[in-house]
């Protein structure tokens, strides 16, 4: 093995191929930099729906047409301010607000389904989409989804404003039983979802593990001890249908959009 | 071992061999190889700075980036100073003005006109025909299939299934609540939801047979024949006439499209068509609350906040075209059987 | 049991051998299982109305079968073999390298228990439950400190490029990993990412495109350092090169992952600092392709008689090609019309099948003749393998690029009257014939993997009945 040659490259070089140390330290640091960068600006910067005990959400502000500030609990329900007070008398328009025990319930499924592989939920800003499937998405309409669900493929359309396109009749003989409603599908058929029963205890840990969250945990004051008490109740008799009907009978009517607005700034 | 040096010319190696015959020439990279690493370190460097791409907060937002020459792109009434900045939304206002240019005096026109001036119209009713395509598809079709075929309950569960079709087919000249231009409108915009009761507890299960029969009878070739010829058919006319079905269908049994009744003289079903299917919706009714009840709901899309006037009327105006719509008067040639997704036996 | 040649040093290979053999075997399994679930998108019936089988379960199956399984028994078998070889001392534990045996086996016997009955993180390729993301994170830093170690006892003066590249997709795997990773149980079964929104979307594209930079690129290009120049027998052609590619690919390839959420509600500076340097990575990309082609300068004719080396160049030519396409998909008005669509998929395919299962075909095929020394039962077969793997990946790959373009262009086509020209059910329906063709050129492709392990099997057992004859005549 010689050793002790010319080096063809650079001193610094040389060195990192003669030392395990160097090269593990120096790969470590030029690997991390591009995340860093990315990542880290996410948790402070505004536009990002980080707001966790933050209710301007890292100073985000919506300007409408006449350049006044949108107020934040415009688009982000906040019980506090809102005229409804409660999960339950929420209305749509109110703001962005975090699942109702049987949409949880609807969304463990929809994760478990696989569903996220063939749907996205997540408009992009092109005049398209905007015919095909609404407004386009914005940051906060996500913030209480803890894994994610944009998706990345679009097998099925977009379902991100699904929520009272159909009525829950429509959906339960199309999730049964797709090709039925529409021929064309290659939707598989989800009819044994109607067997099952809604898991109560899951959802009862789940609506607990939600409001531990590190980042954008669903506040107590909005999931408090009663709701979360009341779920298993809420449940009882639903099955695994009923909830994922329930889950996609709540997506995208949250916010009222202004038309011409920036909500992506 | 040895050709490996060989056809190198006087090119070296780096001296350094692992596992007996690893080796590295050294060759320098091509030139046009290393122009290209600068030019693209370049190239990132004028992109983060031109477009928004570096993560530091200002006052209330972020870096937007310098803009790019040339570039002109503003949400109309913004800053005109921001122009030349790109960001994806005003990439949006700007291709959304230009299908608007199109748009525009096509819809300026529909919002102040009915859906029976705009059939009339030719060229806005062509216009409505594309413009209804997409929206009859993503709202309608679901329940009355592509192009108003109808959906039909078909597939491998058999047994688990519910039979008949989601919803009235749209392109036959068969309507529950008339087929004019205007009562189409009226059904889109408001929904609907005829209501039959349920029978179960004001017929006996012999009326109910009897009735159902009748009711098959009528709809098939020399049905009226057997009605004489058939002791259960004739007893089945008789509890039609006298119990509360003339209420609703008339007495003709041609339905009354001021309630949505349907028509049960011709070979077009709703529901299922067969014996049994007619006994079912017989006892239970039609959205009538019982439970084992056919369901009939037309969503009202106004309510749910999905569909605009104009959207309403370019539907209504797309649904008439199909091609069964009634221009008031009787007329239109009948259509026997819808087309494939139409009744089919299922027994 | 120790291998090889007259090389003095005696290396730790059984443990290369049975990563070897699990790793053909689950090539045939991961890309059966892909034409399965193309299959279900052609003919929906095939979901056959049983949960476990159904589209939305078996994908993963199929995406973590070829990744974790294939590709993970792969990236072990070859690390093992060159990290020894090119340090020409053996491994530093022989147990750890055991323990990671078992361990990625018992790992991916979970996945395929807990993907099809639906414990699901709802995440790409990481969609794994939480107690296998930490039996991962043990094995995975057991590989990595046991790779390191290695290198660190080695005996030759310096490090062999191959092991820069492993080494580095250790360290970024394992941050990858863990923070995309971090999610609080529920129970069992279920978890949830302690992210959410934009954040958590951010955090798992730079793990999916670096599972992909690092991963299923880097660590392949440490394969490729090392199995092309030994097995075109010539000096690899640019040490410069070689170094400008490592440092340059580890540096970039960690941006992309924003080029993932173009447009999206990802703030539009994070998809600016992913699109600038996902084109900026032609370069460095094509560097690399270029030096292991050119390393066959000088050698090209031997491309007619040997039919691994055809396995080996023939994946750079398609490292080349999807290190152009995903580029391209990554400039902000193309990923405007690619994303959400086929092409993605023809694109990850084309890295996948071309890039990524045939230079693993090809070290393997070598690794199978110096692990047993012995040839292969029949060269013929591999040289039908080559044929049939190229015609099949090419199909799928074309087939997914028209129904993605295709796909792309319906959804955003307006007419004169500036109304959608079609329902998105329309696109569904067009696709069908691609969805035919790509389960077609699937299966052809699978066929070769089936060839594969049937040679190699027969492999292994003439050289086990040649090794015990001599073993008899030694004794006798
Ligand atoms: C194999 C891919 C696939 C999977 C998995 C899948 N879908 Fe679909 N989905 C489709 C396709 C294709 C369509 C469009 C045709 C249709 O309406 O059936 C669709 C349509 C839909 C629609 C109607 C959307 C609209 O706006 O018209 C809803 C709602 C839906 N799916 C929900 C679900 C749910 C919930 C799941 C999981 C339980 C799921 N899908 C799983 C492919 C899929
Ligand atoms: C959830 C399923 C559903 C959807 C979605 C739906 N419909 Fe209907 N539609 C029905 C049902 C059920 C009826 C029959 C109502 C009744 O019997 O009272 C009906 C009736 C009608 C009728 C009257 C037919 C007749 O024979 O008089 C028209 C016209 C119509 N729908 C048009 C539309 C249009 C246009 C859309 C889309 C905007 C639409 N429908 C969406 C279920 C639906
Ligand atoms: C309260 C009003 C009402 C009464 C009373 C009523 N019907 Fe109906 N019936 C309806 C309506 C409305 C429909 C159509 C529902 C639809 O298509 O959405 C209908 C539908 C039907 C159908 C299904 C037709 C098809 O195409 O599938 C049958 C059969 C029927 N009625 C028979 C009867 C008989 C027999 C009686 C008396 C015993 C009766 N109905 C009494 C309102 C009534
Ligand atoms: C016989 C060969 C194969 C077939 C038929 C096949 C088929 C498929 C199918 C049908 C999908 C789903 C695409 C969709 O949702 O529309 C898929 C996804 C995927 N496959 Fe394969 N596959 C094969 C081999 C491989 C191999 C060898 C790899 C190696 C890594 C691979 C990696 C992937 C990945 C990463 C995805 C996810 C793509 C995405 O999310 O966009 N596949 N494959
Ligand atoms: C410089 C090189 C590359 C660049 C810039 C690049 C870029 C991209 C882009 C833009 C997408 C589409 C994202 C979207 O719209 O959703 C993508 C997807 C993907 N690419 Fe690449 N690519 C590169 C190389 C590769 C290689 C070599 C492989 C395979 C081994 C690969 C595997 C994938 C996979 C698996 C996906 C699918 C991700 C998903 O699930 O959505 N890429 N890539
Ligand atoms: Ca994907
Ligand atoms: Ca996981
Ligand atoms: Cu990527």
């Amino acid at each position: 093995m010689s050793d002790h040659d010319q080096i063809y490259s650079t001193k610094l070089q040389d060195k990192i191929e003669r030392s395990t140390l160097l090269m593990f330290v120096l790969t470590a640091i030029t690997v991390a930099i591009g995340g860093i960068v990315e990542i880290v600006p996410l948790f402070y910067l505004p536009n990002t729906a980080m707001c966790q005990n933050d209710p301007t959400c890292n100073g985000t502000t919506h300007k409408d047409l006449q350049g006044n500030a949108i107020p934040m609990d415009k688009i982000i329900w906040n019980p506090a301010t809102s005229i409804h007070k409660t999960l339950d008398d929420w209305q749509p328009g109110d703001g962005v607000r975090p699942y109702k025990p049987l949409e949880l319930a609807g969304r463990y499924v929809f994760i478990r389904e696989g569903c996220f592989l063939c749907h996205s939920q997540m408009i992009r800003p092109f005049r398209d989409e905007k015919d095909r499937y609404g407004h386009y998405s914005i940051a906060e309409e996500s913030m209480y989804d803890h894994t994610y669900q944009w998706g990345s493929k679009r097998t099925g359309p977009d379902i991100a404003r699904v929520g009272g396109k159909y009525s829950d009749e429509w959906h339960r003989k199309h999730l049964k039983y797709p090709r039925d409603v529409v021929p064309e599908s290659v939707m598989p058929n989800f009819f044994f979802l109607e067997n099952a029963p809604v898991d109560a205890v899951k959802l009862t840990k789940t609506m607990k593990v939600m409001t531990q969250m590190p980042f954008n945990p669903v506040p107590k004051t909005i999931y408090t001890d009663a709701v979360i008490a009341g779920a298993a109740k809420e449940v009882e008799g639903k099955t695994e249908m009923d909830s994922v009907i329930a889950f996609l009978q709540s997506l995208g009517n949250h916010v009222k959009f202004e038309e011409g607005v920036n909500y992506r700034d | 071992m040895s050709e490996k040096h060989n056809s190198a010319g006087d090119v070296k190696t780096t001296g350094h061999v692992w596992d007996d015959d690893l080796e590295d020439f050294t060759n320098q990279p091509p030139r046009w190889w290393m122009l290209g690493l600068t030019a693209s370190a370049l190239w990132v460097v004028v992109y983060w700075t031109m477009y928004p791409g570096i993560p530091v907060a200002l006052a209330g937002t972020h870096f937007k980036g310098l803009g790019l020459p040339g570039l002109s792109l503003h949400l109309p009434g913004t800053d005109p100073k921001d122009d030349g900045k790109w960001s994806a939304i005003k990439e949006l206002a700007q291709d959304q003005a230009v299908l608007d240019e199109v748009r525009g005096p096509y819809e300026a026109k529909l919002k102040t006109m009915t859906p029976a001036a705009i059939l009339a119209d030719a060229q806005l009713s062509e216009y409505v025909a594309r413009s209804g395509k997409v929206l009859f598809a993503d709202n309608c079709a679901a329940c009355h299939g592509q192009n108003g075929v109808g959906t039909r309950q078909t597939g491998a569960k058999f047994a688990q299934r519910e039979q008949g079709l989601m919803a009235p087919i749209l392109l036959d000249d068969d309507w529950l609540y008339g087929g004019t231009i205007d009562t189409i409108h009226e059904t889109i915009s408001g929904g609907r939801q005829g209501m039959m009761v349920a029978h179960k507890d004001t017929l006996s299960v012999q009326q109910i047979d009897d009735v159902a029969k009748y009711v098959k009878a009528m709809s098939e070739e020399g049905g009226k024949e057997k009605a004489d010829a058939d002791p259960a058919v004739a007893a089945g006319m008789k509890v039609f006439a006298e119990s509360d079905c003339t209420a609703c269908h008339g007495a003709d049994a041609k339905g009354m499209a001021a309630m949505g009744s349907a028509n049960l003289t011709d070979k077009v079903w709703r529901f299922d068509g067969s014996l049994e299917g007619i006994k079912q919706t017989i006892t239970y009714g039609v959205n009538s609350g019982d439970p084992s009840s056919r369901v009939a709901i037309m969503p009202n899309f106004v309510a749910a906040g999905k569909l605009s006037p104009v959207e309403i009327k370019k539907l209504a105006v797309y649904v008439f075209k199909f091609g069964g719509g009634k221009v008031d008067a009787p007329a239109a040639p009948a259509v026997a059987e819808g087309p494939a997704a139409a009744p089919a036996a299922t027994n | 049991m120790e291998a090889t040649n007259a090389t003095p040093v005696k290396y730790d290979m059984d443990v290369v051998r049975w990563f070897t053999i699990m790793a053909v075997i689950y090539a045939v399994v991961g890309t059966f299982i892909g034409v399965y679930v193309a299959s279900e998108l052609a003919w929906p019936f095939l979901n056959f109305d049983i949960p476990e089988i159904t589209f939305g379960r078996l994908r993963p199956l199929h995406t973590n079968a070829v990744i974790f399984a294939f590709g993970g028994c792969v990236l072990m078998a070859t690390g093992y073999y060159i990290v020894q070889r090119t340090c020409a001392t053996k491994l530093w534990s022989n147990s750890l390298a055991w323990f990671t045996f078992i361990g990625w086996n018992l790992i991916i016997v979970s996945a395929v228990i807990a993907l099809p009955l639906g414990l699901s993180q709802g995440k790409e390729y990481a969609e794994l439950p939480w107690w296998c993301d930490i039996m991962i994170a043990i094995v995975w830093v057991s590989y990595g400190f046991n790779y390191f170690m290695t290198v660190g006892i080695r005996k030759t003066s310096h490090i062999y490029v191959s092991n820069f590249f492993t080494g580095g997709m250790i360290v970024m795997i394992t941050y990858l990993h863990v923070v995309n990773s971090l999610a609080i149980p529920v129970d069992w079964a279920t978890s949830y990412s302690i992210y959410s929104g934009v954040q958590d979307a951010m955090i798992q594209w730079w793990w999916g495109h670096n599972a992909v930079g690092f991963y299923l690129t880097g660590g392949f290009l440490g394969i490729m350092y090392y199995f092309i120049p030994k097995q075109a027998q010539r000096p690899i052609f640019s040490y410069r090169l070689s170094v400008l590619h490592f440092w340059t690919l580890s540096f970039g390839y960690v941006w992309l992952g924003a080029h993932h959420l173009q447009y999206t509600a990802l703030p539009d500076w994070t998809g600016s600092l992913g699109a600038a340097i996902s084109l900026a990575m032609i370069i460095p990309s094509w560097g690399g392709a270029m030096n292991g082609m050119m390393t066959l300068s000088g050698a090209w004719d031997k491309l007619r008689t040997d039919y691994i080396l055809r396995f080996l160049v023939t994946a750079m030519a398609f490292y080349a090609m999807s290190t152009f396409d995903g580029p391209v998909m990554a400039i902000k008005s193309v990923n405007s019309l690619s994303h959400y669509t086929d092409w993605t998929v023809g694109h990850v395919h084309a890295g996948a099948l071309g890039w990524m299962a045939m230079i693993s075909f090809g070290a393997l095929y070598h690794m199978v003749k110096k692990l047993w020394n012995t040839e292969m039962y029949s060269e013929k077969l591999v040289n039908i393998h080559f044929w049939v793997a190229l015609i099949g990946a090419t199909t799928y790959v074309v087939a997914m690029w028209v129904s993605g373009i295709m796909q792309g262009l319906m959804w955003r086509d307006y007419d004169e009257f500036g109304t959608l020209s079609y329902t998105f059910v329309e696109s569904v329906s067009a696709m069908h014939p691609y969805y035919v063709m790509r389960a077609v050129g699937g299966a052809i492709f699978n066929l070769g993997t089936w060839i594969m392990l049937y040679n190699v099997v027969m492999t292994v057992r003439q050289a086990n009945a040649v090794r015990g004859v001599n073993a008899v005549a030694a004794k006798a």
